[in-house]
Protein backbone atom coordinates (compact mmCIF):
# COMPACT_ATOMS: atom_id res chain seq x y z
CA UNK A 1 0.00 0.00 0.00
CA UNK A 2 0.59 3.53 -0.72
CA UNK A 3 -0.18 6.39 1.61
CA UNK A 4 -0.16 9.94 1.00
CA UNK A 5 -0.24 12.64 2.96
CA UNK A 6 -2.33 16.11 1.26
CA UNK A 7 -0.41 18.99 3.42
CA UNK A 8 0.12 22.47 3.47
CA UNK A 9 1.74 25.16 5.29
CA UNK A 10 -1.29 27.82 5.02
CA UNK A 11 -5.08 26.52 5.55
CA UNK A 12 -7.51 27.41 2.67
CA UNK A 13 -5.62 26.12 -0.78
CA UNK A 14 -7.93 23.70 -1.88
CA UNK A 15 -6.63 21.16 -0.04
CA UNK A 16 -9.90 18.68 0.31
CA UNK A 17 -11.23 19.34 -2.72
CA UNK A 18 -7.92 17.94 -4.34
CA UNK A 19 -8.21 15.27 -1.57
CA UNK A 20 -11.71 14.35 -1.86
CA UNK A 21 -11.18 14.28 -5.85
CA UNK A 22 -7.87 12.52 -6.55
CA UNK A 23 -9.01 9.91 -4.02
CA UNK A 24 -12.25 9.58 -6.10
CA UNK A 25 -10.43 9.63 -9.27
CA UNK A 26 -8.23 6.53 -8.26
CA UNK A 27 -10.75 4.78 -6.99
CA UNK A 28 -12.69 5.05 -10.25
CA UNK A 29 -9.50 3.56 -12.06
CA UNK A 30 -9.97 0.35 -9.52
CA UNK A 31 -7.09 1.15 -7.68
CA UNK A 32 -9.22 0.28 -3.94
CA UNK A 33 -8.80 3.65 -1.71
CA UNK A 34 -9.07 5.02 1.22
CA UNK A 35 -9.56 8.66 2.01
CA UNK A 36 -8.86 9.87 5.55
CA UNK A 37 -9.85 13.03 7.17
CA UNK A 38 -7.24 14.14 9.50
CA UNK A 39 -8.27 17.66 9.56
CA UNK A 40 -9.96 18.21 12.90
CA UNK A 41 -12.30 20.84 10.84
CA UNK A 42 -13.65 17.64 9.29
CA UNK A 43 -13.84 19.08 6.09
CA UNK A 44 -13.81 16.07 3.94
CA UNK A 45 -16.52 14.48 6.11
CA UNK A 46 -18.73 17.48 6.09
CA UNK A 47 -18.25 17.41 2.17
CA UNK A 48 -19.55 13.86 1.79
CA UNK A 49 -21.29 12.41 4.72
CA UNK A 50 -24.50 14.33 5.81
CA UNK A 51 -23.70 12.77 9.64
CA UNK A 52 -20.22 12.78 9.38
CA UNK A 53 -19.95 14.36 12.80
CA UNK A 54 -21.50 11.36 14.39
CA UNK A 55 -19.24 8.99 12.61
CA UNK A 56 -16.17 7.69 15.19
CA UNK A 57 -13.27 8.85 13.20
CA UNK A 58 -9.84 9.12 12.52
CA UNK A 59 -8.89 11.68 15.99
CA UNK A 60 -10.87 9.16 17.94
CA UNK A 61 -8.99 6.44 16.60
CA UNK A 62 -5.79 8.00 17.94
CA UNK A 63 -7.47 9.11 21.31
CA UNK A 64 -8.87 5.76 22.17
CA UNK A 65 -6.69 2.25 21.51
CA UNK A 66 -10.12 0.46 21.84
CA UNK A 67 -11.29 1.35 19.08
CA UNK A 68 -11.14 -0.87 15.59
CA UNK A 69 -10.05 0.31 12.39
CA UNK A 70 -13.39 -1.83 11.17
CA UNK A 71 -15.80 0.87 12.77
CA UNK A 72 -14.21 3.79 11.50
CA UNK A 73 -14.26 2.25 7.28
CA UNK A 74 -17.11 3.97 5.69
CA UNK A 75 -17.77 1.97 2.04
CA UNK A 76 -19.56 4.52 -0.94
CA UNK A 77 -21.19 3.83 -3.42
CA UNK A 78 -18.25 3.09 -5.33
CA UNK A 79 -17.08 -0.33 -4.20
CA UNK A 80 -13.18 0.59 -4.51
CA UNK A 81 -13.66 3.75 -2.44
CA UNK A 82 -14.17 4.32 1.36
CA UNK A 83 -13.78 7.17 3.46
CA UNK A 84 -12.79 7.53 7.74
CA UNK A 85 -14.25 10.71 8.89
CA UNK A 86 -12.29 13.09 11.00
CA UNK A 87 -14.55 11.83 14.31
CA UNK A 88 -16.09 13.16 17.09
CA UNK A 89 -13.30 14.51 18.37
CA UNK A 90 -13.97 17.89 17.02
CA UNK A 91 -12.33 19.78 19.66
CA UNK A 92 -9.00 17.86 19.45
CA UNK A 93 -5.81 20.28 20.15
CA UNK A 94 -4.16 19.41 16.62
CA UNK A 95 -0.87 21.42 17.80
CA UNK A 96 1.38 20.87 20.19
CA UNK A 97 4.58 18.27 19.92
CA UNK A 98 5.26 15.99 16.94
CA UNK A 99 5.40 12.17 17.92
CA UNK A 100 2.34 12.02 20.67
CA UNK A 101 0.58 10.22 18.28
CA UNK A 102 3.48 8.59 15.84
CA UNK A 103 3.00 5.11 16.98
CA UNK A 104 -1.03 5.29 16.94
CA UNK A 105 -1.00 7.14 13.79
CA UNK A 106 1.37 3.95 12.33
CA UNK A 107 -1.07 1.15 13.51
CA UNK A 108 -3.25 3.24 11.55
CA UNK A 109 -2.15 2.53 8.46
CA UNK A 110 -0.63 -0.67 9.02
CA UNK A 111 -4.30 -1.69 9.67
CA UNK A 112 -5.35 -0.10 6.86
CA UNK A 113 -2.73 -2.13 4.60
CA UNK A 114 -3.89 -5.31 6.05
CA UNK A 115 -7.65 -4.82 5.23
CA UNK A 116 -6.18 -4.97 1.60
CA UNK A 117 -6.57 -1.00 0.33
CA UNK A 118 -3.92 0.17 -1.99
CA UNK A 119 -3.98 3.59 -1.68
CA UNK A 120 -4.47 5.81 1.53
CA UNK A 121 -5.34 9.29 0.69
CA UNK A 122 -4.54 11.46 3.90
CA UNK A 123 -5.82 15.14 3.97
CA UNK A 124 -3.98 16.80 7.10
CA UNK A 125 -4.02 19.62 8.59
CA UNK A 126 -2.73 22.94 7.48
CA UNK A 127 1.00 23.42 9.35
CA UNK A 128 3.51 20.77 9.44
CA UNK A 129 3.35 20.25 13.27
CA UNK A 130 1.22 18.34 15.69
CA UNK A 131 -0.61 15.49 14.31
CA UNK A 132 0.20 16.31 10.88
CA UNK A 133 3.24 16.00 11.23
CA UNK A 134 3.03 12.47 12.54
CA UNK A 135 1.09 11.36 9.90
CA UNK A 136 4.17 12.92 7.59
CA UNK A 137 6.71 11.50 9.47
CA UNK A 138 4.98 7.98 8.50
CA UNK A 139 3.64 8.56 4.73
CA UNK A 140 5.03 6.90 2.01
CA UNK A 141 4.67 10.25 -0.31
CA UNK A 142 3.47 14.07 0.05
CA UNK A 143 2.15 16.45 -2.14
CA UNK A 144 1.81 20.11 -1.23
CA UNK A 145 -0.99 21.87 -3.05
CA UNK A 146 -0.71 25.87 -3.03
CA UNK A 147 -3.07 28.10 -4.03
CA UNK A 148 -1.72 30.24 -7.20
CA UNK A 149 -1.46 33.59 -5.49
CA UNK A 150 1.36 35.86 -5.25
CA UNK A 151 0.74 35.85 -1.13
CA UNK A 152 0.62 32.33 -0.89
CA UNK A 153 4.01 31.69 -2.86
CA UNK A 154 5.77 33.74 -0.55
CA UNK A 155 5.19 30.77 2.34
CA UNK A 156 6.73 28.33 0.00
CA UNK A 157 10.10 28.85 1.50
CA UNK A 158 8.94 28.15 4.77
CA UNK A 159 7.31 25.09 3.38
CA UNK A 160 10.38 23.31 1.97
CA UNK A 161 12.52 24.10 5.41
CA UNK A 162 9.70 22.43 6.95
CA UNK A 163 9.56 19.46 4.77
CA UNK A 164 13.06 19.47 5.01
CA UNK A 165 13.03 18.78 8.74
CA UNK A 166 10.41 16.22 8.24
CA UNK A 167 12.19 14.39 5.85
CA UNK A 168 15.39 14.04 8.22
CA UNK A 169 12.68 12.33 10.41
CA UNK A 170 11.30 10.48 7.60
CA UNK A 171 14.18 9.56 5.04
CA UNK A 172 11.51 7.19 3.06
CA UNK A 173 9.52 10.10 2.33
CA UNK A 174 8.81 10.88 -1.39
CA UNK A 175 8.11 14.63 -1.96
CA UNK A 176 5.38 14.31 -5.15
CA UNK A 177 5.76 17.79 -5.60
CA UNK A 178 3.31 21.42 -5.29
CA UNK A 179 0.20 20.95 -7.57
CA UNK A 180 -0.86 24.55 -7.96
CA UNK A 181 -4.25 25.30 -7.01
CA UNK A 182 -7.52 27.50 -7.86
CA UNK A 183 -5.59 28.99 -10.60
CA UNK A 184 -7.48 31.72 -12.50
CA UNK A 185 -6.55 32.04 -16.18
CA UNK A 186 -8.00 35.33 -16.67
CA UNK A 187 -7.12 37.20 -13.54
CA UNK A 188 -2.77 37.84 -14.32
CA UNK A 189 -1.94 37.53 -10.53
CA UNK A 190 -2.87 34.29 -10.40
CA UNK A 191 -1.45 33.21 -13.63
CA UNK A 192 1.97 35.05 -12.93
CA UNK A 193 2.14 33.69 -9.82
CA UNK A 194 1.53 30.36 -10.83
CA UNK A 195 4.08 30.96 -14.05
CA UNK A 196 6.62 32.19 -11.21
CA UNK A 197 6.37 29.05 -8.85
CA UNK A 198 7.33 27.18 -12.02
CA UNK A 199 10.32 29.31 -12.29
CA UNK A 200 11.56 28.96 -8.96
CA UNK A 201 11.34 25.34 -8.46
CA UNK A 202 12.95 22.35 -10.17
CA UNK A 203 10.50 21.27 -12.70
CA UNK A 204 9.89 17.81 -11.45
CA UNK A 205 8.95 19.63 -8.06
CA UNK A 206 5.66 21.01 -10.22
CA UNK A 207 3.36 19.29 -11.43
CA UNK A 208 2.23 20.03 -14.78
CA UNK A 209 -1.77 19.60 -13.97
CA UNK A 210 -3.12 22.79 -12.35
CA UNK A 211 -6.38 22.64 -10.33
CA UNK A 212 -9.02 25.49 -12.06
CA UNK A 213 -10.99 27.58 -9.88
CA UNK A 214 -14.14 26.32 -10.58
CA UNK A 215 -17.64 26.81 -9.76
CA UNK A 216 -18.15 22.74 -10.16
CA UNK A 217 -16.28 22.22 -6.60
CA UNK A 218 -18.89 24.33 -4.99
CA UNK A 219 -22.02 23.05 -6.02
CA UNK A 220 -20.21 19.12 -5.63
CA UNK A 221 -19.03 19.95 -2.27
CA UNK A 222 -22.84 21.00 -1.35
CA UNK A 223 -24.39 18.09 -3.03
CA UNK A 224 -21.84 15.85 -1.30
CA UNK A 225 -20.43 14.57 -3.94
CA UNK A 226 -16.38 14.23 -6.20
CA UNK A 227 -16.79 16.64 -8.71
CA UNK A 228 -16.22 13.82 -11.21
CA UNK A 229 -19.50 12.47 -10.62
CA UNK A 230 -21.59 15.49 -11.19
CA UNK A 231 -23.22 15.28 -14.58
CA UNK A 232 -21.13 18.41 -16.06
CA UNK A 233 -18.60 17.11 -14.16
CA UNK A 234 -16.19 15.53 -16.82
CA UNK A 235 -14.36 18.04 -17.60
CA UNK A 236 -13.00 18.65 -14.03
CA UNK A 237 -12.70 14.61 -13.86
CA UNK A 238 -10.27 14.95 -16.67
CA UNK A 239 -8.07 17.25 -14.75
CA UNK A 240 -7.77 15.23 -11.49
CA UNK A 241 -7.27 11.79 -14.06
CA UNK A 242 -4.18 13.60 -15.63
CA UNK A 243 -3.02 14.12 -11.88
CA UNK A 244 -3.45 10.60 -10.84
CA UNK A 245 -1.40 10.06 -14.18
CA UNK A 246 1.17 12.23 -13.00
CA UNK A 247 1.19 10.39 -9.46
CA UNK A 248 1.58 7.38 -10.62
CA UNK A 249 4.70 7.92 -13.11
CA UNK A 250 6.12 9.82 -9.87
CA UNK A 251 5.61 6.45 -7.68
CA UNK A 252 6.60 3.89 -9.97
CA UNK A 253 10.15 4.00 -8.95
CA UNK A 254 9.43 4.14 -5.19
CA UNK A 255 7.06 1.14 -6.29
CA UNK A 256 9.70 -0.36 -7.86
CA UNK A 257 11.97 -0.68 -4.46
CA UNK A 258 9.09 -1.31 -2.38
CA UNK A 259 7.29 -3.79 -4.26
CA UNK A 260 3.94 -2.57 -3.58
CA UNK A 261 0.83 -0.64 -4.78
CA UNK A 262 -1.73 -2.50 -7.15
CA UNK B 1 6.82 41.34 -12.99
CA UNK B 2 7.55 38.44 -11.08
CA UNK B 3 5.35 38.66 -7.92
CA UNK B 4 7.39 36.03 -6.01
CA UNK B 5 11.07 36.63 -6.68
CA UNK B 6 11.85 40.08 -4.99
CA UNK B 7 10.46 39.17 -1.93
CA UNK B 8 12.54 35.46 -0.90
CA UNK B 9 15.96 34.09 -1.73
CA UNK B 10 15.56 32.02 -5.05
CA UNK B 11 18.89 30.12 -4.60
CA UNK B 12 18.34 29.36 -1.46
CA UNK B 13 14.56 27.58 -2.25
CA UNK B 14 16.30 26.20 -5.06
CA UNK B 15 18.91 24.90 -2.61
CA UNK B 16 15.95 23.57 -0.27
CA UNK B 17 14.31 22.19 -2.79
CA UNK B 18 16.88 20.05 -4.81
CA UNK B 19 17.61 18.64 -1.34
CA UNK B 20 14.30 17.89 -0.72
CA UNK B 21 13.66 15.97 -4.43
CA UNK B 22 17.24 14.61 -3.82
CA UNK B 23 16.24 10.94 -2.87
CA UNK B 24 18.20 9.38 0.50
CA UNK B 25 20.88 6.82 -0.31
CA UNK B 26 21.91 4.22 2.10
CA UNK B 27 20.11 4.91 5.31
CA UNK B 28 21.90 4.16 8.77
CA UNK B 29 19.08 2.42 10.48
CA UNK B 30 16.17 0.88 9.14
CA UNK B 31 13.84 2.86 7.47
CA UNK B 32 10.55 1.75 9.17
CA UNK B 33 11.64 2.35 12.57
CA UNK B 34 13.98 5.60 11.46
CA UNK B 35 12.66 8.35 13.62
CA UNK B 36 15.73 10.55 12.38
CA UNK B 37 18.48 9.93 9.43
CA UNK B 38 22.04 10.53 9.30
CA UNK B 39 21.23 14.59 8.72
CA UNK B 40 19.74 14.35 12.34
CA UNK B 41 22.66 16.66 13.95
CA UNK B 42 21.11 15.62 17.58
CA UNK B 43 19.66 18.63 20.06
CA UNK B 44 21.53 19.36 22.90
CA UNK B 45 22.81 15.57 23.86
CA UNK B 46 26.26 14.49 23.36
CA UNK B 47 27.19 10.70 23.57
CA UNK B 48 28.87 10.05 26.80
CA UNK B 49 29.24 6.14 27.32
CA UNK B 50 30.90 3.53 26.36
CA UNK B 51 28.60 0.50 24.06
CA UNK B 52 26.61 -1.35 26.34
CA UNK B 53 27.98 -4.04 28.18
CA UNK B 54 27.95 -7.69 27.40
CA UNK B 55 24.60 -9.25 28.53
CA UNK B 56 25.07 -10.73 32.09
CA UNK B 57 25.78 -14.23 32.80
CA UNK B 58 23.23 -16.35 34.19
CA UNK B 59 25.41 -16.48 37.67
CA UNK B 60 25.82 -12.88 37.58
CA UNK B 61 23.25 -11.76 40.63
CA UNK B 62 25.76 -9.87 42.43
CA UNK B 63 26.90 -6.27 41.65
CA UNK B 64 29.33 -5.73 38.40
CA UNK B 65 32.22 -4.31 39.30
CA UNK B 66 31.98 -0.87 38.24
CA UNK B 67 34.87 0.55 36.38
CA UNK B 68 37.19 2.93 38.54
CA UNK B 69 36.38 6.73 37.94
CA UNK B 70 39.07 9.35 38.95
CA UNK B 71 37.55 13.14 40.25
CA UNK B 72 33.98 11.74 39.80
CA UNK B 73 31.20 11.84 41.97
CA UNK B 74 30.76 8.80 44.11
CA UNK B 75 29.09 5.96 42.20
CA UNK B 76 25.68 4.96 43.06
CA UNK B 77 25.15 1.88 44.28
CA UNK B 78 23.77 -0.73 42.54
CA UNK B 79 20.47 -1.83 43.16
CA UNK B 80 21.07 -5.38 45.37
CA UNK B 81 21.33 -8.63 44.19
CA UNK B 82 17.04 -9.47 44.79
CA UNK B 83 16.80 -6.76 42.87
CA UNK B 84 17.55 -9.15 39.63
CA UNK B 85 15.13 -12.10 41.31
CA UNK B 86 10.80 -11.56 41.75
CA UNK B 87 8.49 -10.66 38.57
CA UNK B 88 9.40 -8.85 36.02
CA UNK B 89 6.73 -5.54 37.14
CA UNK B 90 8.45 -5.92 40.56
CA UNK B 91 12.37 -6.05 39.63
CA UNK B 92 11.34 -3.44 36.98
CA UNK B 93 9.57 -0.91 40.17
CA UNK B 94 13.09 -1.70 42.38
CA UNK B 95 14.75 -0.57 39.77
CA UNK B 96 12.55 2.47 39.24
CA UNK B 97 12.81 3.05 42.91
CA UNK B 98 16.85 2.67 42.47
CA UNK B 99 16.86 5.27 39.84
CA UNK B 100 14.91 7.74 42.02
CA UNK B 101 17.12 7.32 44.86
CA UNK B 102 20.41 7.44 43.02
CA UNK B 103 20.11 9.53 40.19
CA UNK B 104 16.71 11.70 41.18
CA UNK B 105 15.20 10.06 38.14
CA UNK B 106 11.16 11.89 38.26
CA UNK B 107 10.37 9.62 35.85
CA UNK B 108 10.94 6.69 33.96
CA UNK B 109 9.98 4.63 30.94
CA UNK B 110 11.33 1.15 29.07
CA UNK B 111 10.56 1.36 25.38
CA UNK B 112 11.09 -2.33 23.33
CA UNK B 113 12.95 -2.32 20.24
CA UNK B 114 9.82 -2.14 18.35
CA UNK B 115 8.47 1.03 20.01
CA UNK B 116 5.96 -0.70 22.69
CA UNK B 117 5.99 0.22 25.86
CA UNK B 118 7.13 -1.98 28.67
CA UNK B 119 7.12 -0.06 31.74
CA UNK B 120 6.30 4.07 31.78
CA UNK B 121 5.64 5.47 35.19
CA UNK B 122 6.80 8.73 34.17
CA UNK B 123 3.58 10.28 32.64
CA UNK B 124 5.48 11.69 29.87
CA UNK B 125 4.23 9.25 27.00
CA UNK B 126 5.37 12.39 24.83
CA UNK B 127 8.85 11.38 25.46
CA UNK B 128 8.59 7.89 23.99
CA UNK B 129 9.05 8.71 20.55
CA UNK B 130 11.84 11.42 21.34
CA UNK B 131 14.08 8.56 23.46
CA UNK B 132 13.28 6.04 20.57
CA UNK B 133 14.35 8.32 18.00
CA UNK B 134 16.98 9.40 19.43
CA UNK B 135 17.78 5.82 19.98
CA UNK B 136 18.23 4.94 17.05
CA UNK B 137 20.21 8.16 15.63
CA UNK B 138 22.88 7.23 17.87
CA UNK B 139 23.25 3.60 16.32
CA UNK B 140 25.49 3.20 13.60
CA UNK B 141 26.28 0.76 11.62
CA UNK B 142 28.46 -1.86 13.34
CA UNK B 143 28.08 -0.68 16.75
CA UNK B 144 26.00 -0.85 19.28
CA UNK B 145 23.69 2.07 20.00
CA UNK B 146 24.86 5.09 22.68
CA UNK B 147 23.35 6.81 25.63
CA UNK B 148 22.32 10.66 24.86
CA UNK B 149 21.08 12.67 26.77
CA UNK B 150 18.42 16.00 25.69
CA UNK B 151 17.72 18.84 27.92
CA UNK B 152 13.89 19.12 28.07
CA UNK B 153 13.01 21.93 30.57
CA UNK B 154 15.22 24.10 33.18
CA UNK B 155 16.33 21.58 35.52
CA UNK B 156 15.01 18.47 33.71
CA UNK B 157 16.96 16.15 31.36
CA UNK B 158 15.90 12.87 29.30
CA UNK B 159 18.35 10.33 29.47
CA UNK B 160 18.03 7.68 26.96
CA UNK B 161 19.70 4.43 27.42
CA UNK B 162 19.74 2.02 25.28
CA UNK B 163 20.53 -1.71 27.12
CA UNK B 164 21.05 -4.60 25.14
CA UNK B 165 19.09 -7.15 27.26
CA UNK B 166 18.17 -11.28 26.81
CA UNK B 167 15.41 -9.88 24.96
CA UNK B 168 16.54 -7.25 22.91
CA UNK B 169 17.74 -3.91 22.58
CA UNK B 170 15.70 -2.01 25.10
CA UNK B 171 15.17 1.77 25.43
CA UNK B 172 15.74 3.62 29.25
CA UNK B 173 14.26 7.23 29.28
CA UNK B 174 14.80 8.80 32.20
CA UNK B 175 13.97 12.19 33.65
CA UNK B 176 16.28 13.24 35.01
CA UNK B 177 18.42 17.10 36.39
CA UNK B 178 21.21 16.76 34.84
CA UNK B 179 23.09 14.02 32.55
CA UNK B 180 24.42 11.14 33.99
CA UNK B 181 27.97 10.70 33.78
CA UNK B 182 29.47 7.91 31.92
CA UNK B 183 30.27 5.57 34.93
CA UNK B 184 26.90 6.45 36.19
CA UNK B 185 25.23 5.53 32.31
CA UNK B 186 27.24 2.30 32.65
CA UNK B 187 25.92 1.48 36.17
CA UNK B 188 22.61 1.90 34.81
CA UNK B 189 23.16 -0.09 31.55
CA UNK B 190 24.38 -2.99 33.98
CA UNK B 191 21.65 -2.88 36.46
CA UNK B 192 19.03 -2.92 33.61
CA UNK B 193 20.27 -5.98 31.65
CA UNK B 194 20.60 -7.52 35.04
CA UNK B 195 17.22 -6.93 35.53
CA UNK B 196 16.03 -7.63 32.36
CA UNK B 197 17.42 -11.14 32.19
CA UNK B 198 15.34 -14.02 32.46
CA UNK B 199 14.99 -16.00 36.11
CA UNK B 200 17.24 -18.42 36.69
CA UNK B 201 19.48 -16.57 33.87
CA UNK B 202 18.38 -18.79 30.75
Amino acid sequence: MINIAVSSQKGGVGKTTLSINLAHAFARAGVRTLLVDADPQGSVGLSLTRQSRLLTGFYDYLEDPGISLDRLIVPTRLETFSLVASGQASDYEAGGGMGAHLARVRAFLRGVAARGFELCIIDTAAGLFGVTGDVIASSDAIMIPQQAEPLGIRSVPKLLEGLNRLRVMNPRLTVLGVCLTMVQNDLAESTEAAAALRELLPPEMVFQTQIPRDRLFVRASARGLPVGVLEDGAGAQVVFDALRAEIEAKLEPADATRGVHG
Amino acid sequence: MNPINPWIDADEVRRLAARLMRPVRNPAVNLSDAGFDEGFVGFTGERTASPAPPAPQPEALTPPALPVVVSTPPLPNPPSPSAARGPFLERIQRFRDWMAREFSATGVFILDREGAVIFDESDRGRLHFLARSLALASRRPGTSAANVHVKIGAGTTLEVIPVETAYGCLVLGAVVPDALPPAAVHAVMEALARIAAPPGGA
